[in-house]
């Protein structure tokens, strides 16, 4: 299954860049090389020979421009700083250009009347601009995944130096007795008095009073206790399959902090309707869990286990 | 409630040595030596975590979802889901930030206080990012086929956003 959301998400994205580029291309929605009228306004006794600031006019737009005028041999640059006052479409051109400055606009002078001042100019061409976006996306997200992982290790340090401590100590045999009977309903391959019931109802309250934090690491050592009793330590056993199911559904009594931050107090009215749906998402989920265990019983039971 | 929220964390953190310490326990040794794998669990997961991340950028920046809104739309106001609403359902299991910044935009653009709104944050408060739960605590053991966590996952998620959806127009509108 996660083989064919992965592969599909990748030949999507690519198939809809280029379908949106070519759509982009053919109806020229960037208007590349269109020339756009301005006045360009010198100080007094500029020498138009040298590189200044200068204001552009447009006919539409009150608002003055500011400018670099850059004249190089053959070519006069025109270099637009980029603010909410240009166009429209000038924007969306700053921000979809090639070039890595989205904050400069580099245009280029085609027609100049040196008397009036008046003169045209083509900003950059845009082209294929869903192509370049996904690429940079890719290579941005798979920077991020490691900065993610390696920003989990101090918080799962501390949570599995903490766990360790409570195990030896005898806490999470006390907390295994007292979840036993129903977690052994939800659980039933995992052995008796096993540490896996206790870290699970551990991720579980995590969850349920909002600790994000704290679940995750508490989830991975639920997750570690459950591969020693895991038959095939390639595939998944029944038993991480509902652990992984009650994680993605996690009920909750308290709103995640994330949602506090951009609510506000908003989210008050809200406890009551999050805490109903997110109990239907769970107890779905917890049938569909049973269902598919009762239809595909361990792993190590099955004679091929592609079951994908 | 959200006082006491507030005392959990540093009370767990506290009274587990604590206790640690009354059983005889060398807390600071054992401390140390569960610790140690924090390192390589954060290190294991690295894998997992690019593959679906860069997929689901890759999604996100292809610009997909607006052409399967424009499409859906119609199909979905016939059963009463408000099609402003697909995006949340369809990014909420894959990416968390996304998620965020997609209510920060609905609130921008119907106000704190539409319905639309409400269910949206519903949604986000009653579901989980499911792929990244699935990376994460999946990676962290080594394991790559999962057989149906997938399917539960998802259908856990559908149920939660149908009946965010159900709430919210029961209770609030």
């Amino acid at each position: 299954m996660l083989n064919y959301i992965w592969g599909g998400l990748i030949i999507i994205s690519l198939v809809f860049a280029i379908v949106q580029d070519t759509a982009d291309l053919m109806t020229d929605r960037y208007l590349n090389s269109k020339p756009w009228e301005v006045e360009i306004k010198f100080p007094e006794d500029a020498d138009k020979e040298r590189r200044q600031s200068v204001r552009l006019g447009l006919p539409d737009n009150s608002e003055a421009i500011t400018a670099t005028w850059r004249p190089v041999d053959d070519q006069t640059e025109v270099i637009i700083s980029v603010t909410d006052k240009l166009p429209k479409h000038w924007q969306d051109v700053a921000q979809e250009q090639e070039a890595r400055d989205k904050n400069t606009l580099r245009a280029i002078l085609k027609d100049f009347d040196s008397q009036t001042g008046m003169a045209t100019i083509v900003l950059p061409e845009v082209r294929f601009v869903k192509i370049r976006a996904i690429q940079t996306a890719a290579f941005d997200m798979a920077e991020f995944a490691v900065t993610l992982a390696i920003g989990l290790i101090g918080i799962m340090a501390l949570w599995l130096g903490l766990m360790q401590i409570a195990k030896e100590a005898g806490l999470i045999n006390l907390i295994v007795k007292a979840v036993q009977p129903f977690m052994r309903y939800l659980f039933p391959n995992v052995p008796k008095d096993h540490p896996a019931l206790g870290m699970i109802s551990l991720n579980l309250s995590a969850n349920v009073l909002g600790l994000g934090n704290a679940a995750t690491p508490l989830g991975i050592k639920a997750m570690e206790e459950l591969q020693k009793i895991n038959p095939n330590k390639d595939e998944a056993s029944n038993a991480m399959c509902m652990f992984l199911t009650l994680n993605t559904s996690s009920v909750q009594l308290l709103p995640p902090a994330t949602l506090v931050a951009i609510m506000g107090l908003g989210v008050n009215e809200l406890i009551v309707s999050i805490t109903l749906a997110t109990a239907v998402a769970t107890i779905v989920g917890v049938i569909a869990a049973k269902w598919y265990a009762r239809k595909y019983p361990e792993p190590s039971l099955i004679e091929n286990g592609e079951e994908n | 409630m959200q006082t006491f929220a507030v005392f959990i964390l540093p009370l767990i953190i506290v009274l587990i040595p604590l206790y640690g310490l009354i059983k005889k326990v060398p807390v600071y040794e054992v401390f140390v030596d569960g610790a140690k794998e924090g390192f390589q669990i954060g290190v294991r997961i690295i894998p997992y975590l690019v593959a679906i991340l860069f997929a689901i950028g890759m999604f996100r920046a292809s610009g997909a979802m607006d052409w399967m809104i424009t499409g859906l739309r119609p199909v979905l106001s016939l059963v009463g889901f408000p099609a402003d609403l697909l995006p949340m359902a369809i990014f909420r299991p894959l990416t968390g930030s996304g998620s965020v910044g997609i209510l920060a935009d609905l609130i921008a653009v119907h106000g704190e206080d539409s319905l639309i709104v409400k269910m949206a944050a519903t949604m986000f408060g009653s579901t989980e990012t499911t792929f990244y739960v699935i990376a994460v605590y999946f990676g962290s053991v080594g394991i790559r086929r999962m057989r149906y966590a997938v399917q539960t996952g998802l259908i856990a998620d559908l149920a939660g956003i149908i009946a965010s959806v159900a709430v919210v127009y029961w209770l609030l509108g």
